[in-house]
């Protein structure tokens, strides 16, 4: 298999204590979780009509919120990106709603049904950023990362297009919680480029993927710098793999993914 | 003609599927060649809307291997019948020995995975306080357990994942899969998806008054909605020689709506051109379309106006398996993507069923018989769904 590499270009991300890139590099440097850990209140989403706006779940509004934020950084269009979306559980309250429906008189609400779907926040992105492109959606347990970076990377490389890749889970209500402790939403997106696609600036750092037997790589554990309440978000692994950015060309981190494992290496400037 | 440089031709090796009229692709085409719809009124003791449903024989009694026990679910079983067919199971076992469990990947399509079992549980655990002792959320419900699950009774262990985007979930693994084996990740891929009876879409296709009173009627001038069915269904896609091969495909995004398809399919049209480019094709090339046909009002209407933007009005003959199967959500792109692949190996394309009087203001050819079609050499399949996403498929007759 030929190398996988790729340009990392902006990074959006929106979780307890981490607001911005550089509160997250100050933690890794640090090697402690941030103070904070307060639930972080989800914007309403700007790019939507008014209506949707409103009604626009806690996972819509955290995807479009992650997104923003990697987009303000991106050297390409909004409209111009293929996107993944990556996710565990993926809907959150909506499912807790729909389960409650279901379970008394059964009367759904025409307004709830399609939000419960996994691929509401990335048909909700598409419609916020008038983004025709194909949009993908992967969910695989606390995999759901490294699938999606995988499918993130290897679309950018079959059709020489930059994708953002946005890794999320919404908070889950009680008592879904008890099924999936997820008590805080958190999601970071990533807006990536293949090698020899020209962009206007070099990007932050330069990566490669590569699929290894897990005998050779077993799955790093979670940095330090995240703290405990991390275990069972699937977005973990997308703020722990940034640790690289913090660290030489030739560190890598590694993720399980079905039956194999997933190797994210740093490359040099040059390399 | 030849794939375009960098890309696989990618043989079907292998099918399975179970579907509202049978336990294997050949009932299936039986079916639809006959027009015979497997769709039946609601007779489900746990749902008591009034409407037609595509339920599959036997998936209550269907028990898995005790090994699996953890794993049982309405979709499990229903993937497990797809599984066992013996040909399939085979021909899997026969890619594994030849490029090693490893070099297998494994891609599959879910809407609503077991969440039949999460709604049972739910009311149980809003009784009594407790989630049940035998439910699991993550070997039952978890988008994730239907791979998981598959690729345990398959014996592969390449990368996998699950595609969830709505109706057009199971169309879309087979693109991420060639891009998978293009990028040299693996040798061979399972595809497929299942999606299973919940009262989650029961509910909420009739709360959007998108269910149908009547069987669905694709393309009908009466036609009033789905007709909601379940199904499983998995193919082995390989660098090998088999009748049909994946010829390739396109995918786009409507930017429009969360659950209306744009008016004019322009999404639609957008997917179906992205295919031909994709396969090196011309519109006059492909020699039938297996259309998502729904039998919604607005479906079709949009489907058939991409249609005519990228034939010309009237200018593919089409037909939608929804008639027979009932619409299987997620499972839907694998369903299609098998009947389309037995139309070219017959050399023959299947009627649109149930349909009574075709809808005369649409500019499409629909089929109202079998039609022999000898010589062709591509077809294509579309699937579409919330969210705007939208998927189209081309498959290319060997022979």
């Amino acid at each position: 298999m030929a190398p996988l590499r790729f340009g990392l270009h902006a990074i959006g991300l929106l979780a307890p204590g981490f607001d911005d890139l550089s509160e997250l590099r100050g933690a890794i440097r640090a090697g402690v979780p941030p103070t904070d850990d307060v639930p972080t209140p989800l914007p309403a989403p700007a790019g939507l009509p008014a209506n949707e706006r409103r009604r626009a779940s806690q996972a819509v509004r955290l995807v479009l919120a992650c997104a923003e934020r990697a987009l303000a950084d991106s050297p390409f269009a909004a409209a111009e990106l293929r996107t993944v979306c990556a996710t565990d559980e993926g809907a959150g309250e909506v499912s807790l709603r729909m389960l409650e429906t279901l379970a008394t008189d059964r009367q759904v609400s025409p307004l709830v049904f399609p939000n419960s779907v996994y691929n509401a926040p990335s048909g909700n992105l598409s419609i916020a950023h008038g983004n025709r492109e194909a949009a993908n959606v992967v969910s695989f347990g606390f995999e759901s990362f490294a699938s999606g970076l995988l499918c993130a990377v290897v679309d950018a490389s079959a059709d020489h297009r930059p994708v953002m890749l946005v890794s999320y889970d919404p908070a889950m209500p009680e008592p879904l919680a008890e099924l999936q402790p997820v008590s805080r939403s958190t999601g970071c997106a990533w807006i990536l480029a293949a090698d020899g696609v020209p962009t206007e600036n070099p990007p932050m750092a330069r990566f490669e993927l590569s699929l290894v037997d897990p005998a050779q790589a077993p799955a790093s554990p979670l940095p330090g710098w995240l703290a405990p309440w991390w275990a069972g978000h699937s977005s973990a692994s997308a703020f722990a793999a940034l640790g690289l950015l913090e660290a030489p060309a030739g560190s890598r981190f590694s993720m399980s993914l079905g039956g194999r494992t997933l190797v994210l290496d740093r490359l040099g400037d040059g390399a | 003609m030849s794939n375009p440089p960098g890309k696989s031709v990618l043989g079907l090796v292998a099918s399975s599927v179970v579907h509202a009229a049978g336990h294997d692709p050949e009932s299936l085409w039986r079916a639809a060649v006959e027009g015979r719809t497997g769709l039946r009124r609601n007779d489900l003791d746990w749902c008591s809307l009034d409407g037609w449903l595509g339920r599959v024989p036997g998936v209550e009694d269907a028990a898995l291997a005790p090994e699996f026990a953890q794993w049982d679910c309405r979709n499990h079983r229903l993937a497990w019948l797809a599984l066992r067919d013996a040909d399939f199971a085979q021909a899997v076992a026969a890619a594994v020995t030849r490029h090693g469990a490893p070099r297998v990947g494994l891609l599959l399509g879910t809407s609503t995975s077991g969440i039949r079992a999460t709604e049972q549980a739910y009311a149980r655990r809003r009784d009594d306080g407790r989630w049940p002792t035998d439910f699991s959320w993550r070997h039952q419900h978890s988008a994730d357990s239907i791979a998981r699950f598959a690729a345990a009774v398959l014996g592969v262990q390449g990368p996998m994942s699950v595609l969830t985007t709505a109706c057009s979930s199971s169309a879309k693994v087979f693109l991420t899969a060639q891009r998978w084996i293009d990028a040299g990740l693996v040798d061979a891929a399972v595809v497929g998806g299942a999606d299973s009876l919940c009262l989650s879409t029961l509910h909420g296709f009739d709360a959007l008054q998108l269910l149908s009173d009547d069987v669905c009627r694709p393309f009908d001038a009466g036609r009033r909605g789905i007709s909601i069915g379940e199904a499983a269904g998995f193919v082995l896609l390989a660098r090998e020689p088999a009748a049909v091969s994946l010829a390739g495909g396109g995918e786009s995004s409507d930017a429009y709506h969360m659950s209306a398809p744009h008016p004019e399919g322009r999404g639609a049209r957008d997917a179906m051109r992205a295919a031909l480019d994709a396969a090196g094709l011309e519109p006059r090339d492909i020699g039938y379309v297996n259309a998502h046909g729904t039998a919604t009002p607005a479906n079709d209407r949009a489907e058939a106006a991409a249609l005519a933007s990228v034939f010309g009005a009237h200018g593919v003959p089409v037909s939608s398996n929804k008639g027979i199967t009932g619409h299987t959500l997620g499972a839907c792109g694998v369903v299609d993507a098998i009947v389309t692949a037995k139309a070219l190996e017959n050399e023959l394309l299947p009627p649109s069923a149930m349909v009574r009087e075709v809808d005369a203001s649409l500019p499409v050819d629909v089929l109202r018989e079998a039609r022999p079609a000898r010589g062709i050499r591509h077809a294509m399949s579309n699937n579409f769904g919330f969210g705007g996403s939208n998927c189209t498929l081309v498959f290319r007759r060997t022979g």
